[in-house]
């Protein structure tokens, strides 16, 4: 048990920061621990991962950060400042586990969605060529009047992650952004995503339950339990980026994998004994 | 390198559209025969039997009283054409405004949707009398009991539509600041359209009927007056062709607003 473990990444600037945050969602009277006492950083540029089964909490987690649920205790600073005002000065762009886009516009207008509610003072003319660049960004600009149908599950996904890049954001936080694609479509967008992050440098929070994703992709993984929801441990990735497909042969991707899975099934059994 | 010329030379514009004429032409083919034998037989039994026309008139009488009184049967349906018209119209109108009042202003909402419902309840062709009563033999009470009759899948459909937005779409809207106005334009309203076409498809109907119930109740002309009339005189080939003309009516209001629905709404909700 190493939940004890030193806070990973002590950097002197960590671009995100969870004190002792918990969790309690009241339920017919009777009170909830989702969350229970986590802290964790993720230095500004980092990639970072959280792990678990799933209803570990750990979207719950990425939904406090985003300031999108207020913690019942502990605090959570975003570029110093609460989630709530991070978002309000759209440093935090949001990708879900579904593309969320709209089924009758094309991709370049649902790129302009939220910048055309949230820059009003900006021309459509302005608005649509940020819009390309960010399709452009993620491959995609030979798709632009393509509606969502006509675009597959990887591609929908990457219009939603032009949406949330075209608002300028310093974090991305991304909640099983690729859940409901394929494994071989999950490889080459963790491929994307990564050569996404070299090339804007944000700082990416990764919600997964996949362990070879989260170890390809992240320079740390937080594994979370459940029963209380908890983190176990944070482990630190040491591979060397750009990584590719010779990183799944690196000595060091074994010996992750088989840790995360050794930490998450003690973690399983734990609850099963409680 | 071939099988990409030969598919974007040949697959989409010469092949495709006289297929799916063809296609449904073969489509059709065994509703028209099944429709001519139907016709053919009814000939026959009501020769055969020596059956009274003012029982069952055969299938050639009623077309001989569509082609003769065509006049008669135009001017009548002139007057029911007008009557679901105008009252789809205005069942549309009730409808969209009532699922957009429920959605918008919560309390309002809450006040009116559980009296919606209760008043659904209530066998709307009973209150037709009231409505003649109250308005007269016009044009004035159908449209009131279309309305009451149609307005109501309008609602429930375009309200479903309007609540069945992806949350996390709306969480994004109001991270950047949407107003509940912006999120209710830029995406309940558009999400809603296919369901509010749901919703009119099942009122064309509800509002062919009505007309017909309305001019039941008292009216001085219209299909259904007519065939009321007919049915007195014992004139059944003309109530058959009367029928006929509101099945057609009834048919191209209904084609009519499936074509608006082809033409515009060219996406599929998710579900």
């Amino acid at each position: 048990m190493s939940s004890s473990s030193p806070p990973n990444s002590a950097s002197a600037d960590p671009h995100i920061q969870v004190r002792n945050v918990s969790v309690d969602f009241t339920h017919a009277g009777q009170q909830n621990r989702v969350l229970h006492n986590i802290s964790l950083e993720v230095p500004r540029g980092g990639f970072v991962s959280l792990i678990g089964p799933s209803g570990c909490g750990k979207s719950t987690l990425l939904k406090v950060m985003a300031g999108l649920l207020p913690p019942t205790e502990g605090s959570v600073q975003v570029a110093g400042m609460t989630p709530q005002q991070a978002s309000e000065q759209r440093r935090i762009g949001l990708v879900f586990q579904e593309a969320t886009l709209m089924p009758w516009k094309n991709a370049l207008d649902n790129v302009k969605l939220l910048m055309q509610v949230a820059h009003k003072d900006r021309s459509d003319a302005q608005i649509t060529e940020k819009a390309r660049q960010m399709l452009n960004i993620v491959g995609l600009s030979h798709a632009l009047e393509k509606r969502p149908s006509q675009l597959s599950g990887g591609m929908r996904q990457r219009v939603s992650i032009a949406r949330a890049l075209a608002l300028d954001p310093e974090v991305l936080m991304m909640d099983e952004p690729f859940g409901a694609l394929d494994a071989i479509t999950r490889e080459e967008m963790s491929d994307f995503l990564l050569d996404l992050w070299r090339k804007t440098g944000k700082t990416i929070v990764l919600v997964t339950h996949s362990i070879d994703e989260a170890i390809f992709l992240s320079q740390d993984v937080h594994v979370m339990a459940t029963n209380p929801a908890r983190i176990l441990e944070s482990v630190k990735i040491h591979m060397p980026y750009p990584r590719d497909d010779s990183t799944y042969l690196h000595p060091e991707f074994g010996t992750a994998t088989s840790h995360l899975r050794r930490l998450l099934k003690d973690g399983h059994s734990m609850r099963a004994a409680a | 390198m071939n099988t990409t010329i030969i598919r974007n030379s040949t697959m989409p514009n010469t092949v495709k559209p006289r297929s799916n004429l063809s296609a449904m032409f073969h489509g059709a083919m065994p509703t028209l025969i099944l429709t001519f034998v139907v016709l053919v037989v009814w000939e026959l039994v009501t020769h055969l039997f020596d059956i009274k026309a003012f029982v069952l008139p055969a299938p050639s009488a009623i077309l001989r009283e569509l082609i003769d009184r065509q006049a008669l049967l135009a001017s009548s349906a002139l007057v029911t054409a007008e009557e679901i018209i105008y009252g789809f119209l205005f069942s549309m109108v009730v409808g969209v405004l009532m699922a957009l009042i429920i959605v918008r202003f919560d309390w309002l909402g809450r006040a009116v949707y559980p009296l919606m419902v209760l008043f659904q309840n209530v066998p709307k062709i009973a209150l037709a009398p009231l409505f003649i009563l109250w308005f007269g033999y016009d044009l004035a009470p159908k449209l009131l009991l279309i309305v009451v009759m149609a307005f109501f899948p309008i609602s429930l459909n375009m309200l479903v539509g309007l609540q069945s937005v992806d949350p996390n779409l709306i969480t994004l809207l109001k991270s950047v600041g949407a107003s509940r106005n912006e999120v209710l334009w830029r995406i309940r309203i558009p999400n809603s359209l296919p369901y509010l076409m749901s919703g009119l498809k099942i009122a064309v109907t509800l509002a062919s009927i009505g007309a017909i119930v309305g001019e039941f109740s008292g009216a001085s002309a219209g299909l259904g007056y007519l065939i009321q009339f007919a049915s007195t005189q014992m004139e059944t080939a003309l109530v058959f062709a009367a029928v006929v003309e509101v099945s057609v009516l009834g048919m191209i209001c209904y084609y009519a607003v499936e074509f608006v629905e082809w033409r515009f709404i060219t996406w599929a909700p998710k579900s």
